[in-house]
């Protein structure tokens, strides 16, 4: 399966223009079977994150003990932030992946989809004459 | 649900992240035309779209100021 997702605008406060982002709305639930999801909310798609994080306020709704987690810290562009390691459900087009994701409470965004969770599970092009992001989803055996 | 946006619609809703309050967590509409709700936490956001009878909101964070993001 293939979906074409549009650039979003988002406001430039420094501008008074816009920025373009590539999002996608994704739920994300405890690992176990039929545990509740959470409400659709939207995540930017990042080929800079190892691996996909969520504000930990979502994380809390679903059930998490944030500070249970497997404590580490990942390092960005202002810094090391430290964050907590839960292993959850994330609903993707095409299905539900299970990974290991990173939840803080100093996240900017909603989420951040990253390399494992998100992108081992897709071909991706960033189509700039588009403004649109392609994502095909890979099955594997 | 994916909403596919175009043109004027992509606009109105750029024009809707304008107008939402900062440093908060809003809902979308379903066609995301409108801001259902918002709140000072996820938690809120959620019980306050379910109070406005929207049972599939789009749910954002809204940043202190709106400007690129690197993480």
């Amino acid at each position: 399966m293939s979906l074409k997702l549009p650039y979003l605008k988002y406001p430039d406060a420094r501008t008074g223009g816009f920025f373009y982002a590539a999002v996608i709305p994704v739920h994300i639930a405890l690992p176990a079977q039929n545990a509740p999801r959470s409400k659709r909310f939207e995540a930017n798609i990042d080929s800079g994150a190892s691996f996909c994080h969520f504000h930990s306020q979502i994380g809390r709704a679903i059930g998490l003990e944030i500070e249970k987690g497997v404590e580490t810290e990942t390092q960005g562009i202002s810094g090391p932030t430290k964050i907590f390691l839960h292993d959850i459900s994330l609903y993707l087009p095409g299905g539900i992946v299970t990974t290991c994701a990173g939840f803080s409470d100093r996240l900017p965004v909603s989420g951040l989809l990253g390399m494992t969770g998100f992108f081992e599970h897709f071909k991706v092009i960033f189509d700039p004459t588009a403004l649109r992001c392609e994502l095909e989803r890979i099955f594997r055996a | 649900m994916t909403t596919v946006m175009v043109g004027a619609a992509e606009d109105r809703r750029l024009e809707l992240l304008r107008s939402a309050p900062s440093d908060s967590w809003i809902a979308l509409s379903e066609d995301e035309t409108r801001i259902v709700a918002s709140g000072a936490t996820y938690e809120e956001v959620v019980k306050n779209s379910e109070r406005a009878g929207v049972s599939d909101p789009l749910i954002i964070k809204t940043p202190k100021v709106w400007m690129p993001i690197s993480v």
